[in-house]
């Protein structure tokens, strides 16, 4: 009898092991690793939120879930910063529908064509914002082109003057979409003139947007 | 011993146990309102023991706030539970034809906490984003960060060196894994606010490579979040040490993410891509999402079915399949299960919960197992009853 007994006890004893075991081993066991995949491309998707993400998200470091209406990321900050670039005139072209500037754009205009649409924005941040390879490579990302080499990125942004200053003119054709954007360094800030849309309502637009950028006038308290 | 042993085969100690289980799913519904359902399941079942705090947003908040009141854990009443059923077996219950039904439940029961445990400790959850015409081959943890270092240079695949963030100790240096860099963290941020250095006022950034000095960003942290629509911002200071010695300070963070330069680090003739992401888990296989359908009752903006048309293509080509992902059907494929989640960019990206969990089946086995065992004891009774009414 006392033998039972022991064995229940030590049946006991090991139960309780084991199972207090088993619960103290639930930490995370993830370890530096390495390993392979295949090729990637880097994406320029917005990733989006967990299910039920809400169409603004609260903290303003959330990426959103819906596709912003600037492919460039919404830093916290950055809406601040760039209403801090001043502010600028311009006259609009008669085909181009004026739309309310939100967020980080200091202006936003649509274009609706027989071919297809266009969307062009205004937008100001402090800094090279990466330098000029990088920026036109975000945009080339953006009209599924590969990147840019340097010396390719010299032969495409040709000099253009922007509100008196030196900038440049950039047009990236992709396989359906094209940007034809203006980039003009200014005191500190980098100024972006985008217009994206189908190959054919932007090469249409082409004259209008040149039209628009020469007409920009940077308000300029450093002269 | 043997008086300790009584008590822990109790039938007491299960009620006590069972009153506390229903006190501690009480105060959890009480906190999940304000730290949402991730951290509360952390906090309260996949903990030994919590501490519960009269809220200050409870009605008399600003009176009540310095009440506390500690209460075991999931864990631990999960655990007592199983002891508690399986010492009884041991003790007291003796295996008959008659109590064949009462075995079967409890054999349920015991399996089903089992799995309840084997789910908290093993299971994965990530969610995957796929266009529509795009695909995917990995899917990213919402919760959890990983510093990796991507060399690109092989023509037919990338290598990634990860180290996760449970290593990115301030002043502690970790090896890259297969690589001759060492990384030395000086700040870690579970969450941050990324700003930009214009003002004057502004922090000085220990950066001197990469993002924090090109676009002058700098990361301050702040409360970790554990909201269910919100992502916390990890950023970090890391040093990357060569074989000849320190190499440059880069801040890193997962909103510094693909949409921007990527951050090189580069030794002699190797370079590598250097971010902080959420971490990935990458698949033998691609899940391709054919079509995306978004249905709504007429004339309203009610949702009445979302459902995800997908292919599984794996690099077995034998392994392939289509399926219909929607609600309460999901795809299982490779281990892994594939929910209708969410949605996004106009109902032309579908989201998928996906799940690793080995010990999926066991529930659905303990109920069956429990509705067996019901149905035998009841049987048995009733049958007895029967055989006692009828006339000899």
């Amino acid at each position: 009898m006392l033998t039972c007994k022991k064995l229940i006890s030590n049946k006991f004893i090991t139960l309780t092991i084991a199972v207090s075991g088993a619960l103290l081993s639930g930490c995370d066991n993830s370890e530096p690793a390495t390993y392979y995949i295949p090729k990637e491309e880097r994406a320029v998707n917005t990733p989006a939120m967990p299910a039920a993400a809400p169409a603004e998200p609260k903290s303003s470091a959330s990426p959103p879930a819906s596709t912003a209406p600037s492919p460039m990321q919404m830093l916290p900050g950055m809406k601040e910063a760039a209403a801090k670039a001043g502010e600028f005139t311009y006259t609009c072209p008669p085909s181009w529908i004026e739309q309310p500037a939100g967020g980080v754009r200091k202006a936003s205009f649509r274009i609706e064509s027989d071919s297809g649409s266009a969307d062009v924005s205004v937008t100001a941040f402090p800094g090279d914002v990466g330098g000029l390879t990088a920026n036109i490579n975000r945009w080339c990302g953006q009209v599924g082109m590969s990147p840019l080499s340097d010396q390719q990125v010299a032969e495409v942004a040709k000099p253009y003057t922007i509100s008196k200053h030196a900038g440049r003119l950039v047009l990236l054709q992709g396989p359906s979409e094209s940007i034809l954007g203006g980039i003009l360094p200014f005191h500190g800030y980098t100024w972006f003139f985008k217009m994206k849309g189908d190959n054919v309502t932007v090469v249409q637009e082409t004259e209008a947007m040149q039209q628009f950028l020469d007409s920009v006038a940077l308000k300029d308290d450093h002269h | 011993m043997q008086r300790a042993i009584k008590f822990i085969a109790s039938l007491q100690l299960t009620v006590a146990l069972l009153a506390l289980s229903m006190v501690l799913i009480f105060f959890g519904t009480i906190d999940q309102v304000e730290f949402g359902i991730w951290h509360t399941q952390k906090l309260y079942f996949e903990s030994f023991i919590v501490v519960w705090n009269y809220s200050e947003n409870l009605p008399f908040g600003d009176k009540f706030s310095w009440l506390r009141l500690a209460m075991p854990g999931g864990y631990t009443l999960g655990g007592l539970l199983l002891i508690n059923l399986v010492a009884a077996h041991i003790t007291r219950f003796k295996m008959t034809w008659k109590k064949s039904g009462i075995f079967l439940v409890h054999f349920g029961l015991i399996l089903l906490l089992i799995s309840e445990l084997m789910t908290d400790l093993l299971s994965v959850e990530s969610q995957m984003p796929v266009d529509e015409n795009g695909s995917s081959n990995y899917s990213f943890s919402y919760r959890d960060n990983e510093l990796v270092f991507i060399d690109r240079s092989p023509g037919d695949h990338d290598i990634v060196h990860s180290i996760p963030t449970k290593y990115l100790k301030p002043r502690k240096t970790v090896d890259v894994p297969n690589t001759d860099l060492k990384v030395r963290t000086i700040h870690y941020y579970p969450n941050s606010d990324i700003g930009r250095s214009q003002s004057g006022n502004a922090p000085r950034s220990p950066a001197t490579q990469g993002a924090g000095i090109k676009m002058g960003v700098f990361a301050t942290p702040k409360a970790v979040t554990y909201a269910d629509n919100q992502i916390n911002t990890a950023s970090a200071y890391i040093e990357v040490i060569g074989p000849d010695g320190p190499i440059g300070v880069w801040l890193v963070s997962n909103v510094l993410d693909d949409r921007f330069p990527p951050q090189m680090v580069s030794v002699g003739n190797q370079s590598w891509e250097v971010a902080l992401r959420l971490k990935r888990h990458y698949y033998p296989f691609q899940i391709e999402l054919l079509d995306f359908t978004h249905e709504k009752y007429p004339g309203t903006e009610i949702p009445f079915n979302y459902s995800s048309e997908v292919i599984a293509r794996h690099n077995d080509s034998s392994k392939t399949q289509k399926a219909l992902i929607y609600m309460n059907h999901p795809l299982r494929f490779e281990g892994l299960t594939f929910y209708q989640s969410s949605f996004a960019n106009q109902d032309t990206t579908s989201i998928f919960l996906v799940v690793r969990n080995p010990g999926w089946i066991l529930p659905y086995v303990s109920v069956l197992l429990m509705g067996l065992g019901m149905c035998v004891q009841f049987g048995m009774h009733f049958f007895k009853f029967l055989n006692k009414g009828s006339p000899a």
